[in-house]
């Protein structure tokens, strides 16, 4: 079986030259996470973050400056390393001359098998993207979103153990996102691990087991959503009845959104309150209590503050931070 | 070894069937075909010439048109694979770079054959239609040119691993006019100072020699040479073979290298 790990990224840095000026561009500035085996790793960032390149790196299309990567245990960019891999390429441009067959006939012969295991499988895979209908079309003609099926479909020809998927829900309708998401599901269920870039973020918190965010070529965090966005109590709703002679001044005292409306008083406590403390307060000054329910930050506004942060340059993780020790643990 | 051969078979399939989407070549083998058949309109107005004029045509339009459809292919595409991301596709499955350059290859090589295959049948017809009968010294010149047309291709490709298609047509233009007039370009620079010797010498020896392949109306082995009457060896036609073969393999093996440090992003 060997490691326990999937992929192993250590320190990755690429720098590009711009072509004329020869002006350096980081577009990885030592980026390390794991990927343990059978998890669903959603990777996130913004446009420009450094996904693709991290991916493109993990593929062998990419050299890294420096810093090293395996999959599945063997170095990249070396062909065993690739050899139990499917990959989606981000908007995939495929053969238009082809069908989706003999796309999937192509892949087949590329992973070395043999034709009537290339047949069965792609007649398998093209119904299961739901391709079955148009398998003797031209890739010309279909849809961007018939055509990442039709990259899906290629891209698990070799019944792989590692999935990379880059951007697999782009230019896919709810439906198509839904079927994208069930079939990442279903190969996890079949103990493969699918690695997916995105920045669909209601996407990657329905599925993934732990996320990372990568921005500017440095990763801002990792773990699993719920570690990541519980992690912060943003604020505490509370509702209670209080009787409308009661002056509700203490209570409110620091808090946000206050209501008051009739015997209601609804208010939004700071995340650092000692909620059993204003609780006790509350029941003193004759209030029922209606419902307590904490704020925890979401996905959505975590994702922001670590763009903006690594935008700014203040936030997010560098190297031997906080954060890389939370990727190292991932 | 055998999966390494399966899966630049499966590149070359995959470039032949992508090249004969291509409507310029059929262009090309409209053309070729119309010249041959103007050899019959020539032919007439070069009273008993028939013969010189039909081969000369015939054999001009396979290496002319073949070289030129070579450089069109070599310099489109590798490019195109890269430009339009076709590439990311198949260099993240278990393929070698280099298998691919040379799947590349192969795949033209299939084109290009069909192409000489076609041109070389339409001489043929042409020379049967006109009673003038098939010579082994046109036979050779025909195996020459294709092994030309090969090398040329490869001149293309190697261009193209790392240059974009406009510069790489033009530098493969060039090699090829170069190569074709090695010998010229000597005996003119036999005048010239020492240094200028030196420096046509050097540069002439990274070209290859086209003008092997080409030998009608030159002196070879001391021998005037033509394909209207003696003809080299098939010795002759072996040794060149095995040039284009060094050549091919050369240019291929940089092709790689240069291909094997491209990033694709």
């Amino acid at each position: 079986m060997g490691s326990s790990r999937a992929i192993v990224v250590t320190d990755l840095r690429k720098t590009y030259r711009t072509p004329f000026q020869r002006k350096k561009v980081e577009a990885l500035r030592g980026v390390t996470f794991e990927v343990e085996r059978g998890h669903i790793f959603g990777f996130v960032g913004p446009n420009g973050a450094g996904k693709t390149t991290t991916i493109r790196t993990l593929m062998g299309l990419i050299r890294p400056t420096s810093g090293s990567a395996e999959l599945l245990g063997a170095p990249i960019p070396s062909r065993a390393a690739r050899a139990k891999v499917g990959f989606l390429p981000e908007s995939p441009y495929f053969y238009d001359y082809l069908t989706v067959t003999e796309l999937c006939d192509l892949a087949g012969r590329l992973f070395g098998m043999p034709a009537p295991a290339r047949a069965a499988r792609a007649k398998l895979l093209i119904e299961r993207v739901g391709l079955g209908d148009a398998r003797n079309q031209n890739l010309k003609k279909y849809s961007k979103g018939m055509l990442q099926r039709a990259g899906l479909a290629q891209a698990l020809m070799n019944d792989p153990e590692l999935v990379v998927l880059d951007e697999p829900m782009s230019g896919l309708d709810p439906i198509g996102r839904k079927e994208v998401r069930d079939l990442i599901l279903e190969l996890r269920d079949q103990g493969k691990t699918v690695f997916f870039s995105t920045h669909i973020l209601s996407d990657v918190e329905a599925i993934t087991d732990r996320v990372a965010i990568i921005a500017r070529g440095q990763l801002q965090a990792a773990g699993t959503p719920s570690e990541l966005v519980a992690k912060t109590v943003l604020g505490v709703d509370v509702a209670v009845r209080l009787p409308a002679q009661v002056d509700a001044a203490e209570l409110t005292a620091g808090a946000d959104r206050v209501r008051r409306v009739g015997d209601e008083l609804s208010l939004v406590l700071p995340g650092d309150t000692d909620v059993d403390a204003w609780l006790v307060r509350a029941h003193g000054a004759g209030a029922k209590v209606i419902s307590v329910a904490p704020r925890h930050e979401t996905l959505e506004s975590l994702f922001l503050r670590e763009v903006a942060g690594a935008q700014r340059g203040s936030g997010g993780a560098d190297n031997g931070g906080p954060e890389r020790s939370k990727a190292e643990n991932t | 070894m055998t999966e390494a051969v399966g899966r630049i078979w499966a590149i070359a399939l995959n470039t032949f069937r992508e090249a004969v989407r291509i409507r310029v070549l059929y262009g090309i083998l409209v053309v070729v075909i119309g010249l041959n058949l103007l050899t019959l309109v020539l032919g007439q107005m070069a009273t008993l010439e028939e013969a010189r004029v039909t081969r000369d045509v015939g054999l001009a339009g396979i290496s002319l048109f073949g070289s030129l459809t070579a450089i069109f292919l070599g310099v489109f595409l590798l490019y195109t694979e890269v430009q339009r991301r076709t590439i990311h596709g198949i260099v993240s499955k278990p393929i070698e770079r280099w298998e691919f350059v040379i799947g590349k290859y192969v795949g033209m090589g299939l084109v290009l054959s069909v192409l000489v295959g076609v041109f070389t049948i339409a001489m043929l017809l042409m020379l049967v239609w006109q009673d003038i009968g098939v010579s082994i010294a046109v036979v050779k010149a025909i195996v020459l040119a294709w092994f030309e047309v090969l090398v040329v291709a490869a001149i293309a490709i190697f261009f193209s691993s790392f240059s974009t298609p406009f510069l790489s047509g033009i530098f493969a233009l060039a090699l090829w006019v170069i190569g074709r007039v090695t010998p010229d370009i000597e005996r003119a620079t036999l005048m010239s100072s020492q240094f200028i010797k030196n420096v046509a010498g050097i540069a002439l020896r990274i070209v290859p020699d086209l003008h092997l392949f080409s030998v009608s109306g030159r002196v070879v082995e001391n021998q005037p040479t033509s394909v209207h009457g003696e003809f080299v060896s098939w010795g002759y036609v072996g040794l060149a073979s095995l040039h284009a073969l060094g050549w091919i393999a050369g240019l291929l093996a940089f092709a790689a290298l240069l291909f094997h440090r491209r990033d694709f992003v």
